[in-house]
This record gives C-alpha cells, sequence and structure tokens, in this order.
C-alpha cells in the first residue's frame, strides 16, 4: 500500500526482468529497426544507383573486394549488388510494410471490435459476420487473391496484410469488450450520463487494449514473414523496391549451383529478426497469461 | 441438433454466395478481360467482338447470374493455358495437395500434442525450455525459407531426398498417389515435412497453453483430492478437455495447410493445385484461378462446418444446452 | 494443546507457510498455526478473506502450489506427517481417509465427463468394488447425499444440475470410501440460504453415520453455530483465539472475536450502529463535501415528506435470450408486476433469493433496464418515460445513483481514485480542474478514506476501500435517491459492519433516500424502515420490516427466516 505506483518503464522492465532470451530479442529488435532506419547512410553501396554496380562484380563470395574499393562482406548477386547493402535496403521495405500494414489493420480492428460490443444489434452482426467471412479464409490465399485481382506493388502489400490484420483483433477486442461491458463501472459511466463516445473511448477503450497490444508483436512478425513469402513467390513488391522476400527468390536461382550466399544471408536476417520478435512476443503473452503469472 | 445443423447449413450458403460475389467482382470487374486479351493490333471493333463473345458487354447482375449458373452446372470454363476444362485441371492435381497435406497433419499431432502437454505439465524442467524455444524457432522460419533450407540440406548436401517432383504414382481406387511406393514416398517427405515444422509449433504451443489452463482448473484439484490416480487424471480430466480446442483448431489449419501448400507445392515443384494456382496467376490464366477460389471456399464452409458440429458433439456444455 | 490423545485424528503443529512473492519478499498464509481434531469431532475454522484458513485444508491433502515453501511444524494425520508427503505417499490418503468439499461445486465437477464417471472413478480408486457393484454403490451413495433420481444423474453433466444438487454429489464423492475426515472449504458459500441449509444438514448426517470427522472452514460464524462443535478463529495467517463453539461465542476473550462477533447483522433486533472501530475523516474536509452535497438540497426538496419520491406501478421485465448455435430463442419473466412507494428519508428493502429480480427491479428505475410497457416510474411526481430533453435527462440520471454490488468491477480500473470520482462532472463542464480535485479530495475524507489516496489506482485499495470509493462517487453528482445493490455482499463481515455503519450515517446527514437490495434478511433488518420480499420476479409480501422480518404472513418468508443459522449472541 505504502510503496509507490510503478512506472509504466518500470512495470515493462519488469516483464523482462530474469528472461535474459527476451531481453536479446528485445536488443535484436532494437537493433535491426536502427539498421532499417539508418541503412542510407550506413549501407557501404546504394544497391539500386546503377551507377554505383559493375556487372563484373557479379556473384562473388563473401570477403572479395569490388571494383569500387569496398570490400564485400556478405557477397554479390547477379548483377555486381554487395549483399549487405541490399539486405540493409531490404529490411528497410520489409519493416516498413509489416508495421504500417499491422498497425492501419489492428487500429481498424480495435475499432471495429469496440463498435460491435458497445452498439450490439445489426452493426454487431454485420461487423462479426464480416470477420467470420475473413477468418474461415486463410489469409495468405486472400492476399494472393487481392493481389492477382489488383496487381502488385508496395502499396497493394499493404493493403493485403491490412485485409489480413483487421478480423483478429476485432473479434478479440470485442470478446473482451464484452465482458467489459457486462462490468459495473460501464453502468456508473451511463449512470453519469455520459455520452456513447466518451464511454468508448476513456473506459471501454483501455480496458480492451491490452490483449492487442499482446499479440502486436506476433502479427508485425507475421507480417514481416506474409510479405516475404508473397514477395518470393514474385506477387509482392517489385523489382525496384526489393524486400528481404524479394531479394531471397533472386538468389534461389543460385543456390543449387553453390552460390548460397545471395539466397540465405537476406534470408538469415529475415528469420534473426522474425525470431527476436516472437520471443519478446512469446515473454509478453507469458505475462499476460493469468495461470503463469508469478508462477516463472 | 437437426435445427443447429440447418441453421448452420443456411449461414455456410450465404458465405459461398458472397463468396462467389467478390470473386466474381474481383476477376472479372476490377480488371477488364477484354484489356488482358486483346491483342496490341485490335481495332475498337474488335474489343466489341470480343466483348461480346465474352459476354462482359451484358449487364453486371446477367453476368454475374451465368456465372453462377455455370457453375452450379460444373462449369468452370476452359484453361486460357491449357486450353481443357478448369475443373477437370483442378481435380487431377487435388489428390496431390491432400495427400501431402494428411502426411503434414499426422506428423504435426503424433509429435506436437505430446510435445505440448509434456512442456504443460512440467514448466520447470530444462526439456520445457528447451521444446519451447525450439517451437518459436521453428515457426519464426519462414515456409518457403524452411524449404529452401530442406532442399539445400537434403537434397544438395546430403543427396538424401529428392528436391522436386511427385516420382512414381501408385493407382488407388483409380487415383494415382505417392504414399505406396519408395519414390513416390521419397518425393513427398520433404514437402509434407515443410508443411509439418509449422504444424508441430502449433500444437505443441496450443497443447502446452491448453494444458496449463486446464491444471489450473479447481476441477483438477478437486480430482486430484478424491484420490484418482495421475495417469486417469491425465488421460481422462486433462485430455477430455483440451481435446475439444485442438479438435477445431485441426480441423480449420485444414485450410490453412492447403493454403500454404501454394507456397510449398511452388518450392519444391509439387503438382499440386497450390502450384496450378501460382502457375496460373503469373499466366493470367482467369478461370483456373476462379474456379481454384470457388472450390477452395466450398471446402473451407464444409471444414467449418464439420468443425462445428463436432465441436457441439465434443462439448456435452454445448451438446445439452 | 499438543497432549497426544489416542482418540486425536489429525494434528497441526505450528505450521508456517510461506510463498515467496515477484518482487522478493515473503508472503505467510499461516503463522505458527496449531489445532488438533478428534475422531468424529467436527471443528470450525473461522476467519476472513486472506485469513489463511483454505490453507490448512491444502496442506493436509498435498495440494499446495508448487512454490509453497512449509517453514515450521507440520501435520499429523494419524501419527503420519502427511504435511512432508511426496506426492505419490498421498495413495493412501487422498479420498481414502480424508474427503475433500470444494467452495464451488459447479467448479469442482469436470464439466466433460458425466457425473457417473465422476463417482465412479473416486470409487474405483479408493475402494475394491468394480464395474457393476461400483455403480450400485454410486447410486446408493447420491440416495444418501439426497438426491433425487440417483440413476438418471449418473448420465448427466454437471451444467445440467443446480448448484446444490452439484455440492450433494461433491459430498457423495468426499464419503464414498469412508474417509476418518472430510475438509470442507466453505462448502455453501456459492448457494443461496433455503439451500444452504438443507445441504449443511445432510453433510452432519452423514458424517455422524459414518463417524466421520469434519474440518469446517467458513467465513460464516452462523455457519459455525450450526455445524460445529469446537471453533478456532485465524486473522491474517495467525490464530486469534479457539474454543468450544458456544463458550467461545457467548465470551470471547479476544478483541477481533468480540469485534467478529457485533460486527455480525443480527435479525432479532436492529441496533443502531454495529460495535466496531471505524474512523471518520478530517472533519474541516468532511464538512466541506457535506457543504457542498447539501448546496442545492432546498430547490430539490419536494412539497413535503407525505408525497412519495417514487412511486412504482405495473413493473416488469422480460428476458429473452436470442436463439444461439443449438438453442431456440427463451424467455423468462425476471420481474413481474411489481409495485411500491418510496418516502424521501426512508430506506426501502428488497430482499430475495438470486434469481428473485430484485437487482432488475434497482436497475430498471435507474434506466439501465427499460421496462415492459405499462410500467409507470413516477420519480418526484414526474412520470420518468416523459423526460426527453438532454438537460433533464441529465439532471434525473444525477439524482438517481447507484452502489454497485462487486467492488472488484465497479472502478474503471484505469482511472485514479479521484478521476473515478470526478470524471463526469469534469466531462459535463460542470467543475474544472482544481474544484473536481479539491472535491474527490473531500468527498474521500467524508467516507473515510485518505485525501492523498485519491491519486491512487483502483487495485491500490482493499474491497471496502474501493466500495467507499464507489459510495463517493455515487455522492458527486449530490443525489436524492441512491439505489444499493448488494453494496457488501462481498465483503468481510467486520468491513461490512463498517460500510453499513458509514451508509447510516451519510444517510443522516445527508438526508438521502435509499433502496436497498439484499439478499441477507438479517442485513436488511439492520438498514431498512420497509421491506418487500421477492420470489421469481413477484412481491410476496411487504410491510415495516419490525413486521416482515419478525412475523412475516407469507410461506416463503417464513421459510426464508427458518433457513438463517440460528446461535446465541453473547
Amino acid at each position: 500500500m505504502n510503496k509507490p505506483e510503478p512506472t509504466a518503464l518500470q512495470r515493462f522492465a519488469k516483464i523482462f526482468r530474469g528472461h535474459p532470451m527476451a531481453i536479446a530479442g528485445l536488443f535484436g529488435i532494437t537493433f535491426f529497426i536502427l539498421v532499417a532506419i539508418f541503412a542510407p547512410w550506413i549501407a557501404p553501396q546504394n544497391p539500386y544507383d546503377q551507377m554505383q554496380l559493375d556487372i563484373l562484380d557479379g556473384l562473388l563470395p563473401p570477403g572479395s573486394t569490388l571494383g569500387t574499393g569496398i570490400v564485400s562482406i556478405l557477397g554479390t548477386d547477379a548483377l555486381g549488388r554487395d549483399i549487405l547493402s541490399a539486405v540493409m535496403y531490404g529490411l528497410r521495405i520489409s519493416l516498413f510494410v509489416a508495421f504500417v500494414a499491422v498497425l492501419v489493420g489492428s487500429g481498424i480492428g480495435v475499432i471495429l471490435g469496440l463498435l460491435a460490443a458497445q452498439k450490439r444489434g445489426w452493426v454487431e452482426t454485420v461487423i462479426m459476420r464480416a470477420v467470420d467471412l475473413k477468418i474461415s479464409f486463410p489469409g495468405i490465399l486472400l492476399a494472393l487473391m487481392l493481389l492477382a485481382m489488383f496487381g502488385t506493388g508496395v502499396d497493394k502489400v499493404i493493403f493485403a496484410l491490412i485485409i489480413g490484420a483487421w478480423a483478429s483483433k476485432a473479434r478479440l477486442v470485442r470478446a473482451v469488450a464484452l465482458s467489459e461491458m457486462k462490468k459495473e463501472y460501464i453502468d456508473a459511466a451511463r449512470l453519469a450520463g455520459l455520452s456513447d463516445w466518451r464511454i468508448m473511448t476513456r473506459f471501454l477503450l483501455p480496458n480492451s487494449i491490452s490483449p492487442v497490444l499482446v499479440v502486436l508483436p506476433m502479427s508485425i512478425s507475421g507480417a514481416i514473414g506474409a510479405e516475404a513469402t508473397l514477395s518470393f513467390l514474385g506477387v509482392g513488391v517489385p523489382i525496384t523496391e526489393p524486400s528481404l522476400g524479394l531479394l531471397i527468390a533472386n538468389g534461389n536461382d543460385y543456390l543449387l549451383s553453390g552460390k548460397w550466399w545471395i539466397s540465405i544471408f537476406p534470408g538469415l536476417v529475415l528469420v534473426l529478426m522474425v525470431l527476436c520478435i516472437n520471443v519478446v512476443a512469446d515473454r509478453l503473452r507469458d505475462h499476460a497469461n493469468p495461470y503463469l503469472r508469478g508462477k516463472d | 441438433m437437426l435445427s443447429f445443423v440447418l441453421r448452420r447449413l443456411g449461414q455456410s450458403s450465404i458465405l459461398i454466395l458472397i463468396m462467389s460475389i467478390l470473386v466474381f467482382v474481383g476477376m472479372y470487374v476490377v480488371s477488364d478481360p477484354v484489356a488482358v486479351l486483346a491483342g496490341e493490333d485490335f481495332t475498337e471493333e474488335d474489343r466489341i467482338a470480343l466483348a461480346e463473345e465474352l459476354g462482359v458487354n451484358r449487364p453486371l447482375v446477367v453476368q454475374y447470374l451465368s456465372f453462377l449458373k455455370n457453375i452450379a452446372q460444373g462449369d468452370f470454363g476452359t484453361s486460357f493455358v491449357y486450353n481443357r476444362p478448369v475443373l477437370d485441371l483442378i481435380l487431377e492435381r487435388l489428390p496431390a495437395t491432400l495427400e501431402v497435406a494428411v502426411l503434414a497433419i499426422g506428423i504435426g499431432l503424433t509429435i506436437g500434442i505430446p510435445l505440448g502437454i509434456y512442456s504443460g505439465l512440467n514448466q520447470r524442467k530444462p526439456a520445457t525450455k528447451a521444446i519451447s524455444f525450439t517451437t518459436t524457432v521453428g515457426y519464426s522460419i519462414p515456409n518457403f525459407w524452411q524449404a529452401l533450407l530442406l532442399i539445400l540440406c537434403f537434397s544438395v548436401w546430403l543427396k538424401w531426398l529428392p528436391a522436386s517432383g511427385r516420382g512414381d504414382t501408385t493407382d488407388l481406387f483409380g487415383i494415382p498417389v505417392s504414399f505406396l511406393n519408395w519414390d513416390g514416398l521419397s518425393h513427398m517427405l520433404l514437402p509434407a515435412i515443410n508443411l509439418a515444422i509449422y504444424k508441430i509449433c502449433m500444437q505443441a504451443r496450443l497443447s502446452r497453453s491448453g494444458t496449463q489452463e486446464v491444471m489450473y482448473q479447481d476441477y483438477m484439484t478437486f480430482a486430484r483430492a478424491k484420490g484418482i490416480g495421475r495417469d486417469r487424471l491425465i488421460r481422462r480430466h486433462l485430455m477430455r478437455n483440451i481435446l475439444i480446442p485442438i479438435v477445431t483448431i485441426t480441423g480449420l489449419e485444414l485450410g490453412g495447410l492447403i493454403a500454404f501448400s501454394t507456397v510449398t507445392e511452388t518450392v519444391f515443384s509439387w503438382p499440386g493445385i497450390g502450384k496450378l494456382l501460382l502457375d496460373s496467376i503469373h499466366h493470367a490464366d482467369r478461370p483456373i484461378v476462379v474456379a481454384y477460389l470457388i472450390l477452395i471456399t466450398l471446402m473451407f464452409v464444409t471444414i467449418n462446418f464439420i468443425v462445428d458440429v463436432l465441436y457441439a458433439l465434443l462439448d456435452p456444455r454445448i451438446r445439452y444446452k | 494443546m499438543s497432549m497426544i490423545d489416542t482418540n486425536t485424528l489429525i494434528e497441526v503443529q505450528d505450521l508456517t507457510i510461506a510463498y515467496p512473492m515477484a518482487d522478493g519478499e515473503v508472503f505467510r498464509a499461516l503463522k505458527g498455526i496449531s489445532l488438533e481434531v478428534a475422531r468424529g469431532q467436527i471443528v470450525g475454522v473461522v476467519g476472513e478473506s486472506g485469513a489463511g484458513k483454505s490453507t490448512i485444508g491444502k496442506a493436509t491433502l498435498g495440494l499446495l502450489d508448487d512454490n509453497a515453501v512449509i517453514e515450521t511444524g507440520g501435520v499429523r494425520l494419524d501419527e503420519a506427517r502427511v504435511s512432508h508427503f511426496e506426492e505419490h505417499m498421498f495413495a493412501d490418503v487422498r479420498g481414502k481417509k480424508v474427503g475433500y468439499i470444494y467452495q464451488n461445486p459447479m467448479t469442482a465437477l469436470n464439466p466433460v465427463l458425466t457425473i457417473g464417471e465422476q463417482i465412479i472413478e473416486a470409487i474405483t480408486a479408493n475402494t475394491d468394488k468394480r464395474g457393476d457393484a461400483a455403480r450400485a454403490y454410486a447410486i446408493e451413495l447420491l440416495e444418501q447425499a439426497e438426491v433425487p433420481l440417483p440413476e438418471d444423474r449418473l448420465d448427466k453433466y454437471p451444467h445440467q444440475l443446480s448448484g446444490g444438487l452439484c455440492q450433494r454429489i461433491v459430498f457423495a464423492i468426499a464419503v464414498s470410501a469412508k474417509p476418518d475426515l472430510i475438509i470442507a472449504d466453505e462448502p455453501t458459500t456459492a448457494l443461496d440460504v433455503t439451500v444452504q441449509k438443507a445441504v449443511l444438514d445432510t453433510l452432519k448426517r452423514l458424517a455422524k453415520r459414518d463417524n466421520i470427522a469434519i474440518i469446517l472452514i467458513t467465513h460464516d460464524m452462523g455457519v459455525v453455530a450450526e455445524m460445529c462443535d469446537y471453533v478456532y478463529v485465524l486473522r491474517h495467517g495467525a490464530m486469534v483465539e479457539h474454543g468450544p463453539t458456544a463458550d467461545l461465542m457467548q465470551s470471547p476473550t479476544q478483541d477481533y472475536t468480540r469485534e467478529l462477533m457485533a460486527a455480525i447483522p443480527r435479525i432479532d433486533r436492529k441496533v443502531e450502529r454495529f460495535a466496531v472501530p471505524g474512523g471518520l475523516g478530517n472533519a474541516t474536509d468532511r464538512q466541506r463535501a457535506i457543504d457542498y452535497l447539501m448546496g442545492n438540497k432546498a430547490d430539490r426538496q419536494t412539497a413535503n415528506g407525505d408525497e412519495p419520491l417514487l412511486q412504482v406501478r405495473g413493473l416488469s421485465k422480460v428476458f429473452t435470450t436470442a436463439a444461439t448455435l443449438v438453442s431456440a430463442a427463451n424467455s423468462f419473466r425476471a420481474v413481474d408486476d411489481v409495485n411500491f412507494d418510496v418516502y424521501p428519508g426512508e430506506t426501502l428493502g428488497i430482499v430475495g433469493e438470486s434469481g428473485s429480480g430484485k437487482s432488475t427491479v434497482g436497475r430498471m428505475i435507474l434506466g439501465l433496464h427499460t421496462p415492459e410497457a405499462g410500467a409507470e416510474i413516477v420519480y418526484r411526481g414526474r412520470d420518468v418515460s416523459s423526460i426527453t430533453s438532454k438537460k433533464d435527462r441529465l439532471e434525473h440520471c444525477k439524482s438517481l445513483q447507484c452502489i454497485f454490488q462487486d467492488p472488484y468491477s465497479s472502478l474503471n480500473p484505469r482511472m485514479s481514485a479521484g478521476e473515478n470520482i470526478t470524471h463526469a462532472l469534469k466531462a459535463h463542464g460542470t467543475l474544472g480542474r482544481k474544484e473536481a480535485d479539491q472535491l474527490a479530495g473531500d468527498l474521500m475524507e467524508l467516507v473515510g478514506l485518505p485525501r492523498a489516496s485519491r491519486r491512487k489506482m483502483p487495485h491500490a485499495f482493499s474491497g471496502g476501500e474501493r466500495q467507499r470509493i464507489g459510495i463517493a462517487r455515487a455522492l458527486s453528482f449530490r443525489p436524492d435517491f441512491i439505489f444499493c445493490d448488494e453494496p457488501t455482499s462481498a465483503l468481510d463481515v467486520t468491513v461490512q459492519a463498517e460500510l453499513l455503519n458509514l451508509l447510516k450515517d451519510l444517510q443522516d446527514e445527508l438526508g438521502l433516500t435509499l433502496l436497498f437490495v439484499s439478499h441477507d434478511l438479517s442485513v436488511v433488518r439492520q438498514m431498512c424502515d420497509r421491506v418487500l420480499v421477492m420470489k421469481s420476479g413477484q412481491v410476496v409480501e411487504s410491510g415495516p420490516c419490525d413486521k416482515v422480518l419478525v412475523d412475516p404472513d407469507a410461506e416463503y418468508t417464513k421459510g426464508l427466516l427458518a433457513a438463517m443459522p440460528k446461535f446465541e449472541f453473547s
């Protein structure tokens, strides 16, 4: 009772204390995000500037020195692009697509979920039937279909991933918000004559959002994987803005001929990043699970 | 129960109808088939003639109804690329896809569930920590990259298993299947493992959290207090409760597995419907894409329906309400 | 105490059980507890929440959480040191020597297995009966536990039966191997008072027949008085006092026990205030709060006290459950043609068991539920349904407020205590930030909480304290009428007494009119002037408490009174 309220940072730190893997994951995520943001300043070359590329530098193994004098730590691809630089730029696109898609998609999902729980009636029916429709259809197929319809491109991939992200959040938020709606503090707010909008934003939202925050990292890592898959299949981002998935696809043709570095390094970075996010996501989920709280 | 089945059937039909509208609008309206099919040298008259031939100059509703009528008669049109009825093309590739999917689910369940229950029951053991980390790594590797690693490892370096194609098939009730001879089976293993890894990880995590949740319920404590053995406690009290979500999710995941087989089949050149879909998307072979989506929706709706009925049968709280 | 008697069945000696906490500190659920139970004896372990009483039962059966540490002492059962057994050694104890009865019968039975399977597996595990013999014995046990139609019940699932029946099934399981001891952990807390009495009678009969000893863990002194030969009083994990039930209740030697006894609401006569300690807040702050609340009392007053503040006529409510996947639409009449008046300054009680519709009545008056057509709710001479303008609606809302049942869900967990109290006033523009903060502090003092604690979040408060914040929030609107929806049912008895005292003080100071809903007849007796008795949505009987709760006319009310645990007060 007499202890001071812990700050948000202290509570956050407490979730991770004693979990070295999750802490490593946090550092990993920070590192990858920083690299993605600062790629244009720290990459050895701009892999999309034709002037900096030389076809004679093509397919060099890791550690080779390029014509421009740069040491290519991770080797080069067929066009003479430095893989390290390509990976840094690819990271940028992969992270951008996934973050934008998941944040926008989740935002839409949260709003729809809250609306369904608060308004009930036909609003809820329409929203939840749409959720059912979406959820009965695997995300990757839906994305394939949308991209087959609208063609490829960064904006279209983001759109397809938004369509993939909203429904599960809407369902989650509605379930939580429905049980919150039954609680007496909502009755108290209604008795106080507060408007529906205020009840939604000040009462329902803050009390229903945590489960979504818990699954958010998992959603982002899923979106990174999905974008990579779509790009690998050739229906994702265009060749002018290659993400990690497209880099892997480009290297795929050389994999069997022993030029493994073109495909393996982008893949490793992809996996490491997704793994970092997932160990953090696991920790958050375990922490949020009442059956495990204080047990580990 | 009957009214439940009927109501559910009604919902399913509406779902299929909505899906058919979406697919129709997506495939035939959003982009103009005339523009896709017309050659560079087409004149305006040629275009009108082509539109006439394709029937796209009619009102949308009429077009949709004739589209629906054709589907109802099993006529999904003719493939631009193969110049054969689409339905035949899909049906002859379906067994290959299902075969791998079923094998993958089998592997996923037999390995995933025991791992999950073990880690749920032994939260503090080092083996549990190892399982937990391995499964996290397992589902962190995107499916297609896993496939590449599998090929690199088992086909390129070890040269144990073939990397692509379906190999020999044996006829079973007139349907060619791969798993009855070694050559076919060896071709099947890598794609199946590729799909199964994700399944194992998901099942393990699912059974783990299910076990943990059930173990803390009052009825588990009470069952221990009344003196029944650990074996029975796990076999009846625990399993009956976690089986319900597992059955549901496994059913739903079958759909996911078939969706992911597009990726796996492409990497391993496995001649199933997934690879057909991707090839058709690349070749703009619309009739196949449309037919695939309609059929797959039909399949998912059927699976969801069966899962719902199973769920109601498994859970007495729903059965006798 | 530790005299070894051949007749001693179980002996708890100097037992201390600790749980390491996440913040590195240690929480001791039990602190050096000693008690003993003779064969065939019924012993009560009584205490309020956090007393550690359930831990004793769990330690005896090896059901403590994995992280519990026995720091000192132990439990001996028939000379065996069960508190230090390995898991596999409990095979001969659980079910065979000791039966266990769980607090909530609805969660103690596995929802996906039949009743039959759950009884028969216990029989198979603990006796030598198998197959048909086991089944026949299961039916016999259910008959003895007074479960009607025992054969049919075997094929049912728990959710198909009532809570009372489930608890009888749990009894049948517990006595199946004729154990020496039954540990009953709050066996009737989840049940209605009329069911409670019958269920306890069955338990006592089964125990006496087979000479089974019982450790009855409860918070309810009434249950102890009915059931137990000997009683131990625990508080915060420590032993307060113990003795034969009658002696201890007649002449408690410790302050806490006296307080506990004084806090029990009496059904036989009304007391002015419960004799429990409870400080009031800072006098200046309190006065300022009272001044604020009384500020516009004059212009809100109706002509005179003879006219009812609230008139309710023909109030009904039908709840319809929508058709779900497996069941057709269903409707039931929760409230059926209820009529009553409430006069200014009085407290009207509504009493009834769960499902009687008593809370629904209040919720309709507040406007949280819409009554069926034909109902008339007249507040201060005006039909509530005729209030349409936004301003009037708001004024009406503020005038009728509610104190809720569940302190753990009635405050917004994401707002500080002060914000919970004054958020709405700020949202309506009634008060600015500064005045709101001032008022929040004053109201906290008014309900007996330190002013400074208004900045704390709800989770930092105990149940009773949260209920006080809820009262402060209701008062902030300067209401005339407050609906109290079982405001103390989730609280310990001493906390309940403090809160009821506070409500009475506030009513005296502010001239509030209260509609007080409760399932507890003795609480209604203490709080209310008049009472309505409800059953299945209808008013069975109404009148002054001194009449209805003393010499009722309706059979139902007589039954309720008869089911009340009876005991002598000191």
